[in-house]
């Protein structure tokens, strides 16, 4: 670098510069190299911390600790310091026990040190409680937690036992309480690290607390079940415990083993003191008071959503354990930092996928083996040596997050890139434990909740879109033998169609072993799928291909009309129930032929039949439903095609919400075999999805502050009237189900001989109650999200405040800005 | 919500470094007096990304398979070669929300679509006529000068694709 701008201090001409462009050139005159500042050595000393597997992070620790402390009076660098490690405990919660540890260094060496750390501390954790930000309250109150041997007293104890009974309280008041629950997870990821910390005799504190918590973390919530991985009505045994009530067990166990928590890392004991080289101690240190935190009551909840966390391993029951089993408290405290540090740096996928790949440097060495050894390697370890793969420690944590019931933190596709990011990062290591993910997801496939297949299925072919497309498919070649509504054979078919979306048929056909290219029908292949009316077999043949011709001419209404009219005459002639069906038909298939270049050429297509479109709506349900039926035929081989169409035309309010649902689960319920399809899931979901977001707006809109009447009344009417119609919604989804979930419906009862006893009978019924669980989920969390948000809206009825008042707030601005 | 000042690693929903120094460029050639546009200004409510190293085979139902990931698409704009009209490996995606587009930033930006490396920057918003490239032939300026064989952006540059091809006339006049 420097070497190259010395050379470009000459003559300009002397060497040519082809990439740059001049502008960029830095007309400075270039100083000569110079020391690092000591505040920026501090600066990428800390954020690094731990991070090199080459570096002892004691030495490190040490390091950071005597600049700070020698500089104590170099106002950078103590801001820095006190800045920077609460930054990284707040975003990059693997590294706390690193920065815990330097603080206590730092706080032996220059007791003002810590006291400043504290302040600002507690300072940051009273405000999160305030706002209820629990996971950040959580991320503080365990870097305080490690902090117990500078605390005089009882230390943080009297914080928890606080938190404590404010879930009592709210767990008394309802039993349907969740905040409670966080509160309980708060101190059950503290206690650990209190535990580890070099503060001792406070094992009794401890499990006085645990024996507390255990009446509230043992009892399952209501919900667990709803956001199960695997419904327990399918499958019992795969059916996981909540999070809460698994750390609890757990804790009792340390607790009763005298607090081992081989996991966590302990760096502080290694460190020597500089003068008589002798192990530090921190009982000597001079104590300061625990910051004073007041928690409110009742606590407030932030703008997440709180739902039970059930705990997922898709590693579960291989020959041996290659991640620690849920009876090992490793499992619930690595799985707690690596979610926080996943879910919190979202914004960098690539910094996240190297924290989750450099996992073993944040535990207690010899937590992990090797990073890349590969499974049947593991094998030849002998057991008392075996430790866990951390590739599939770190995977297990993502498809946690990717599979979050009822909806993840992030959009999905962030899990997405991270995986692949992943991937990209140590392919040799990543790809072998994707693989066995796969095959456990795909074993589950029949029960695991609906929702989650779905997930499973798009994540799938959106990763494989990012390796081209190798899969060893040959393993579930057996599978294609098996009737097409059986899950696995609706996951292959599914998964093939997404990967052509993503890419094209031939592609896609070349990168399959046989037997599977058949699963690719010419039909498939083909940009611009066959015009039904080009043949004459076709009824309206001829008005039909006229229709097209005006289309693509983009003739007038007038010119359309009568084609249309005739249409409908010779269907009335002959004696058609509803002669709008068969010109809809027509109509709507010419406009799909003609619009099959791209989206934007049908979208352009649709924009100027709007009206005539518009129009079918109201005049005849089942020619509006017609218009379902005819782009869903016209791209039967390109389903996702259809659906996006689909889509547009919920845009355009040509198609209902309740429309497409009435199609799908009723007109073309098909015994129930409709549910089998994976596209149709995915458009019932995005049909909904629709609904429910707006309804999240109109919610939004009522209960923004500082709303007064008569705008209160005029939302709430929408509101009311909006949330009558999504109740509809969601009690057709369940009526029509429910009768496929108990093999009453009439087409189901007419298969075979009535009895239901046809194999494909179960599935099918299966199907149902999976899809049921689904929609009855989204429904019930969404009264319940309108419930919770109006409970704190603006009453009806509440005026703006006096004019003069106004006028005072004008004035209390004003001189904000003045000041 | 982390309520940090800034984040212990960077982030990726930042606009490039070429928007940046885009308008570093105009900010040099103004005059003095005008006061410089900070370039997070016109992105601040930004709903639109421009999506560049395409394919130019990929299709508009490819683009929104992958993009709509990230959320409703309003619009998608096709680049387009300024004088076949044929799609020249660039789109611009708009979508309904800010925090829509910088989660495509975040997420979409840098992984593959139809196996090709994709970059997605923050765009200002489209305007009529920027979806035609402005290449000398018609498509995109980097396609002019490419040394090296792309098949999915045709081959070779364009501008040494001309010269190779004349070069080989003479070549055969001379014979």
């Amino acid at each position: 670098m420097a070497e190259n701008d010395r050379r470009n201090q000459g003559y300009r001409g002397g060497r040519k510069r082809r990439y740059r462009d001049d502008d960029d050139f830095d007309r400075r005159p270039q100083r000569r190299r110079y020391e690092e500042p000591l505040f920026v050595q501090v600066r990428r000393q800390l954020l690094t911390i731990a991070e090199s597997a080459a570096r002892r992070v004691e030495d490190d620790i040490q390091s950071i600790a005597k600049t700070v402390s020698e500089n104590y009076d170099d106002e950078e660098i103590r801001r820095d310091f006190v800045n920077i490690s609460l930054d990284l405990v707040l975003e990059q919660p693997m590294k706390t026990p690193f920065i815990a540890g330097t603080v206590l260094v730092a706080h032996s060496l220059k007791p003002e040190l810590g006291s400043e750390v504290l302040s600002k501390a507690g300072e940051a954790l009273q405000k999160y409680i305030n706002t209820g930000a629990w996971r950040e309250v959580k991320l503080l109150v365990r870097f305080l937690g490690i902090l117990q041997p500078v605390y005089e007293g009882d230390g943080i104890f009297p914080l928890l036992e606080e938190l404590f009974a404010r879930a009592v309280d709210l767990q008394t008041a309802s039993s349907e309480d969740l905040l409670g629950l966080e509160l309980v997870k708060i101190i059950q990821f503290t206690l650990p690290y209190v535990m580890i910390s070099p503060a001792t005799g406070f094992e009794a504190q401890a499990s006085a607390l645990l024996e507390k918590t255990d009446i509230i973390a043992s009892t399952p919530h209501a919900l667990v079940d709803l956001v199960n991985t695997f419904s327990p009505e399918e499958d019992k045994s795969a059916a996981g415990s909540s999070v809460i009530s698994l750390m609890q067990s757990q804790l009792q166990g340390e607790a009763s083993r005298g607090w081992v928590l081989k996991c966590l890392p302990r760096p502080w004991k290694d460190i020597r003191d500089s003068e008589n080289d002798e192990l530090k101690s921190f009982d000597s240190v001079t104590k300061i008071p625990f910051p004073e935190i007041d928690v409110p009551n009742p606590v407030p909840n932030g703008s997440r959503s709180l739902f039970p966390e059930v705990y997922l391993s898709v590693y579960a029951n291989q020959e041996f354990d290659t991640v620690p089993s849920t009876s090992d408290i490793s499992s619930s405290l690595i799985r707690d930092s690596l979610v926080d540090t996943i879910n919190l740096l979202d914004f960098n996928r690539v910094a996240t996928a190297k924290f989750l790949i450099d996992l073993d440097c944040y535990f207690t060495p010899h937590t992990f083996i090797k990073r890349a050894t590969p499974f049947d390697r593991m094998r030849d370890i002998p057991e008392e040596q075996r430790a866990w793969k951390p590739e599939d420690v770190a995977v297990d944590a993502v498809f946690s997050q990717l599979f979050q019931l009822p909806a993840a933190e992030h959009k999905l596709v962030y899990y997405h890139s991270l995986l692949t990011e992943c991937c990209k990062i140590a392919p040799a290591a990543i790809a072998p434990s994707l693989g066995r993910a796969i095959r456990f997801l795909y074993n589950s496939l029949q029960t695991m909740d609906l929702e989650l297949s779905s997930r499973f299925l798009d994540w799938f072919a959106h990763h494989l879109s990012n390796f081209g497309f190798t899969w060893k498919w040959s393993e579930w070649a057996d599978d294609l033998e098996l009737p097409a509504i059986d899950p696995r054979m609706s996951f292959i078919t599914g998964a093939l169609d997404k990967e052509i979306r993503l890419s094209f048929a031939q592609r896609i056909k070349g990168t399959l072993p046989e037997p599977y290219p058949k699963l690719i029908t010419p039909g498939k292949e083909k940009d611009t799928p066959e015009f039904k009316y080009a043949s004459d077999m076709t009824p309206y043949f001829k008005e039909g291909q006229e229709l097209m011709q005006l289309i693509r001419k983009k003739a007038t209404d007038e010119e359309i009309q009568p084609v249309i009219a005739a249409i409908e005459e010779q269907a009335h002639s002959q004696g058609v129930e509803d002669p709008k069906i068969p010109s809809t038909d027509a109509f709507v298939t010419s406009l799909c032929f003609v619009g099959s270049k791209s989206l934007s050429h049908v979208l352009s297509c649709i924009e100027r039949s709007k009206d005539r479109l518009l129009a079918l709506g109201t005049e005849s349900p089942r020619a509006r439903c017609q218009i379902i039926t005819s782009v869903m035929e016209y791209w039967a081989d390109q389903p996702g095609i259809a659906i996006n169409i689909i889509d547009k035309l919920l845009n355009y309010t040509i198609l209902s919400p309740l429309s497409v649902l009435e199609w799908a689960l009723s007109e073309s319920v098909a015994a129930g075999t409709i549910l089998s399809k994976a596209h149709i899931f995915e458009m019932i979901s995005a049909t909904v999805g629709k609904v429910t977001n707006r309804m999240r707006q109109i919610v939004a809109a009522r209960t923004q502050p500082g709303l007064y009447e008569p705008q209160l009344t005029a939302i709430d009417e929408t509101l009311v009237r909006e949330r009558a119609d999504m109740q509809t919604l969601f009690k057709f989804i369940e009526d029509s189900i429910v009768s496929v979930a108990a093999g009453s419906n009439d087409e189901q009862m007419e298969r075979g001989d009535g009895s239901g006893d046809l194999p494909e009978d179960a599935i099918i019924r299966q199907w149902g109650r999976r899809w049921l669980r689904v929609f009855c989920r989204k429904a019930a969390v969404e009264e319940n999200f309108i419930t919770d948000a109006l409970a704190n809206a603006t009453p009806l009825g509440t005026v703006a405040p006096e004019r003069e008042n106004a006028a005072d707030k004008d004035l209390d601005i004003a001189d904000a800005d003045g000041q | 919500m982390s309520l940090l000042a800034i984040n212990t690693v960077d982030r990726l929903d930042r606009p490039s470094a070429y928007y940046v120094s885009k308008n570093k460029r105009r900010r040099f050639n103004d005059r003095e007096d005008e006061k410089p546009e900070e370039p997070d200004d016109k992105l601040k409510n930004a709903t639109t990304l421009y999506v560049g190293n395409l394919s130019f085979y990929t299709t508009e139902e490819q683009i929104h398979e992958l993009f709509s990931k990230c959320g409703e698409i309003k619009r998608l704009v096709m680049g387009l070669d300024r004088f076949n009209k044929t799609p020249c490996g660039f789109c611009f995606v708009e979508y309904y929300t800010h925090q829509d587009a910088l989660d495509c930033l975040k997420y979409i930006g840098g992984t593959k679509l139809d196996e090709r490396i994709i970059r997605a920057d923050l765009d200002p918003g489209f305007e009529e006529g920027r979806q035609f490239g402005r290449g000398k032939s018609g498509g995109q300026v980097r396609d002019e000068y490419r040394e090296e064989y792309d098949p999915g952006r045709g081959g070779y540059g364009r501008a040494y694709d001309e010269q190779r091809q004349r070069e080989e006339d003479e070549y055969g006049a001379g014979r």
